[in-house]
């Protein structure tokens, strides 16, 4: 996935949903942005998902702004995933990639 | 409890109207320049709202009967899904300093503060790519000047506050407020500025941005008195300049220019006096008021050549202006004629 990513966005602010927006960024990198309720136990863990989660996508340079709400890892590797294919447009994902 | 989610844009005036109602009843005043609302219903009942107006979300609100439900974050997922739609990514929004906590739970972040009565948020933390940014003109210097125009349009009096000002300091920063909100765009406006002081060799000047008189940074609507919305926006824009912007810079004079004319303006300039020097863990920064140069006994000034140009009197107009800036309105005005 190497074509120009957009703004975009998935999920809600809502109790056990997280609200994800992807940034285009001019360097390299991927850099996130955790706000979490959850943040004190869990926020390294949800860093280290949602690092893993864009890293398997193949995205560079994006900034990944993410409001946690106590969601369950699926849902965040959910949304992550999503609004990460909408930034690139894609329309027919690898769901290999994606499972 | 479940409540339904939709939009009022601006040309639905009836469901406009009950939007105004819910906010009166919250004691808040609905902002005229809200785009498109968002509202939560409840049997029918409107229990919330939020507008989107520019970059800005303003006249957010939820009903008593209803807080502590978690309605606002469904709310304002609601809303900035709306802005993200309108291609609005960067947002900013003002509240009061209690609801700093729930708004920073959307991914907003405190920028700054007036007389501990408004805050100003952001969800894009684009003000510390400002900075940074801004630091990369940094002159060092005993007296490192500033000034913030709208130049609508560059005259010569704007040119001799400039000019005065580089005299007396060994840098000067000119900002050009961005907001298109005047008669002349700020692509013309910033063109004959820098045409118009090309001449000027200590000066660098600035795109002005969000940061810096803007519409984005100004609150309305939850401060009844309008003489205190206007000192509250000021205290905030003021405090920006100083706590922000001004230290990339090193920035230690902000010249203007007298205002024997506008009541507003030169309260604005007397309140810069105050703000801009008061204690505070930033040095303070000296205002300097320059008189303004006269033609004809009457000070130049903008308002008076838009006045000619819609007298049509352009002969009167040139020796008030820089020729740049009297070429462009030759231009407008016969562009104007064959209409």
């Amino acid at each position: 996935m190497s074509k120009k990513l957009e703004t975009a966005h998935a999920g809600t602010l809502e109790s056990s949903d997280a609200f994800v927006r992807v940034i285009p960024m001019d360097e390299k990198g991927i850099v996130i942005e955790l706000e979490s309720s959850v943040e004190e136990i869990y926020g390294d863990a949800i860093r280290a998902l949602i690092l893993e989660t864009a890293k398997a996508m193949n995205v560079d340079g994006i900034k990944l702004l993410v409001q946690d709400k106590g969601a369950l890892d699926y849902v965040i590797k959910a949304r992550v995933q999503t609004a990460i294919l909408r930034a690139s447009g894609d329309v027919k994902p690898d769901w290999s990639v994606l499972s | 409890m479940s409540f339904l989610f939709s939009e009022v844009p601006s040309t639905s005036s009836v469901r406009r109207q009950k939007v105004r109602d819910f906010l009166q009843s919250v004691d808040l005043e609905m902002s005229e320049d809200v785009e498109i609302f968002v509202v939560a219903k409840e049997d029918d009942r409107i229990v919330a709202c939020g507008g989107l107006s520019g970059k800005v979300l303003k006249n957010i609100a939820i009903d008593e009967s209803v807080r502590g439900e978690g309605l606002a974050l469904s709310l304002m997922s609601e809303l900035l899904k709306v802005a993200f739609r309108e291609g609005r990514h960067d947002l900013f929004l003002f509240t009061k300093p209690d609801y700093e906590e729930v708004f920073e739970s959307c991914g907003f972040k405190y920028i700054e503060q007036a007389n501990h009565q408004v805050i100003l948020m952001e969800n894009s933390y684009n003000i510390d790519l400002y900075k940074k940014r801004l630091r990369k003109y940094k002159h060092s210097g005993d007296v490192v000047g500033s000034i913030v125009m709208n130049c609508n349009p560059f005259t010569l009096g704007h040119r001799y506050l400039v000019e005065q000002a580089c005299a007396n300091s060994h840098w000067v920063h000119l900002f050009v407020v961005k907001e298109d909100a005047s008669f002349f765009t700020f692509k013309d406006r910033y063109r004959l500025i820098c045409e118009g002081l090309e001449d000027l060799e200590n000066l660098t000047i600035h795109e002005g941005s969000d940061y810096i008189i803007s519409k984005a940074t100004f609150p309305t609507y939850f401060i009844k008195d309008k003489r205190q919305i206007d000192s509250l926006y000021t205290e905030l824009d003021l405090n920006i300049f100083r706590n922000h912007l001004a230290p990339q810079l090193g920035i230690t004079h902000r010249f203007v220019g007298v205002e024997p004319l506008c009541a507003v303006t030169n309260e604005y300039n007397q309140q810069m006096k105050k703000l801009l020097t008061r204690p505070s863990e930033f040095p303070p920064i000296e205002v300097v008021e320059l008189g303004r140069i006269e033609y004809g006994g009457e000070p130049i000034s903008a308002s008076r050549v838009r006045k000619l140009m819609q007298q049509n009197r352009l002969e009167e107009i040139i020796p008030l202006v820089p020729p740049v800036t009297y070429a462009l309105i030759e231009k407008m005005m016969s562009k104007e004629e064959v209409k």
